[in-house]
Order: structure tokens, then sequence, then C-alpha cells
């Protein structure tokens, strides 16, 4: 089910959302790239570990955007595709570099960011970082959903086209898995 | 502050490079010009079948004309070499004519 083909599988405008087709002006495409590629991008990074690539998917996802974008209806749409094609390209690409031998270079991590919030542990949170980067694809994507857009789970189930049961169980593996590994390698009680 | 707490400090928003913006509008332009080329293809195809076989029948009507040239200067050559030798049997039999008379 969650694999199944990006055509058709995204789901229309909720009730109450302003119809209208959007278009391919290039204006309204810049300001759509604007207001969503912290989005697009911190998905992929958080995913990927890798800024480079994680640049590169979400440019491919905006091209993609552009042309699909007169199909879509709203805002609330266009939102609604980029995490639905955001998520699965990721998923894909992770597949694919499962089946190719990867050198030593392309596995190294981003380098750790500056933390701007100032409550946050940096160290702790580069470490949840790679915990995160280092779960199954489908779970890695629903915990990003979860903590980077900060979906409830059953957002995160239309989302991707997935069985909330599913979303609630992948939530619940990870945090205990997450607990165990933080637990177990610093000694870091959560 | 719990697990929770810690994640979406983890896992918040971080902005892509200044320029990405920018590369995604230059990437938009170079795949509009490339769908532009593509949708384009079929009306390139078509005048080029058009401009070979418009040589083609330049080529052929050319060579038609030519042949029939050439077969008419043999056919006016023919007629000529026929006079002449006309002309010379018939003087050829007026001195014959004349020596037997």
């Amino acid at each position: 089910m969650f694999t199944q083909g990006i055509a058709g599988a995204i789901p229309k405008m909720r009730s109450g959302e302003t119809s209208g087709a959007m278009t391919d002006d290039p204006e309204r495409f810049e300001e759509l790239v604007r207001e969503h590629q912290a989005m697009v991008f911190s998905m992929a990074c958080r995913y990927l570990r890798n800024r480079a690539l994680a640049e590169e998917i979400a440019q491919d996802v905006f091209l993609q955007l552009y042309r699909k974008l007169p199909s879509l209806e709203s805002s609330e749409h266009v939102l609604h595709w980029l995490r639905w094609v955001t998520a699965h390209r990721l998923i894909d690409h992770s597949r694919q570099e499962k089946r190719r031998p990867q050198s030593p270079l392309e596995d190294a991590g981003e380098p750790v960011a500056a933390d701007s919030t100032g409550n946050a542990d940096p160290l702790l949170s580069e470490m949840l970082r790679d915990l995160v980067a280092s779960l199954p694809e489908n779970a890695r994507v629903v915990m990003i959903l979860r903590y980077q857009e900060d979906l409830d789970p059953m957002d995160i189930a239309r989302a991707l086209d997935m069985p909330i049961a599913t979303v609630k169980s992948h939530l619940q593996r990870s945090l205990a898995l997450l607990r165990e590994q933080l637990s177990r390698t610093k000694g870091v009680g959560l | 502050m719990n697990l929770d707490d810690e994640l979406r400090a983890a896992l918040r928003r971080e902005d892509p490079a200044p320029d990405f913006t920018q590369r995604v509008l230059a990437g938009r332009v170079v795949a509009r010009a490339k769908a532009t080329h593509q949708s384009n293809r079929p009306i390139f195809r078509m005048a080029w079948a058009a401009a070979v076989a418009a040589l083609l029948i330049i080529g052929l009507t050319a060579t038609y004309e030519v042949r029939q040239m050439k077969a008419e200067r043999a056919g006016r050559d023919a007629v000529l070499a026929l006079r002449i030798a006309a002309d010379k049997l018939n003087s050829a039999r007026e001195k014959v004519v004349r020596l037997e008379n």
C-alpha cells in the first residue's frame, strides 16, 4: 500500500479548502519554492544525513512540482503533494543505494549543525539525528514527519497513505529503539 | 527535556544553501527549454521530411529534363544525318544520269 504509485494516490483537498488549480506562473512557483524549501530540504537532510544529496533530491522534487503544478488544486494540496513525493523519493533513493556499493566518502555524515535553539544539547541532537537516520526507511520517514513536521499520527497516515496502526507501531518501536540506544551508548535516560 | 522535545529540537527544519532557490529556478528554465525542444521535435521531423521530399522531386525532374533534351538533340542529329545522306545520294544519282546521257 505504501509503495503504490504517486499518480492518483495523493488525496485531494480536504473539505473547507479553497479550490482553483495552481498555475505554473514562474513567480508563483518561486513563492512556493521559498515557502516549502526548508521542509523538503530538511526531510531529505534528516533522512539521508548528506546535505549535498539532500539539496539535489529537493531540487528534483521542486522540478517535479513545477511540471505537476497545473493539476494541483490548492496550497494545501501542494504541501501534501510535496510531503508525499519527498517521502517516496527518499525511500526509493535509499532502496536504490542499498543495491549499489558505496564509497566511504558517500557514507560521510553532514557536519554538526550549530544549535540555534539554545536549549537542546548539540551532542545529543547529533546523536539523535544519527539514530533516526539509521532507522528502517518507513520508520525513518514516519519519525521525520512526526518530529520535524509536527504531524500527528493521523496526518502522517494520510500523508503517506499508510494505515494509522502502522504509523503508531513505527513510532512506538522507533522511540523504544532510540531510548535503548541512548541509554546504551551515553547512559542518557529520557 | 524529554525524548519528544529532544527529537523536535534535533529534527527541526533547516534552510538549504542560500542559492538553492536560484538553482531550482535555473533548473526550471532548463527543464522548460528541454520540454519545448521535445515538443518541437515532430515539427522539425516533418519539415526535414518535406525538405528531403522536395529535393528528391527537384532532382528527378532535372534528371528527366536532361534526358529529354539529350533525346531531342539526338533526334535532330539523326534527321540532319539523313538529310546529308539524302543530298549525297541525290547528287550521285544526278551524276550517274548525266554520264548515261
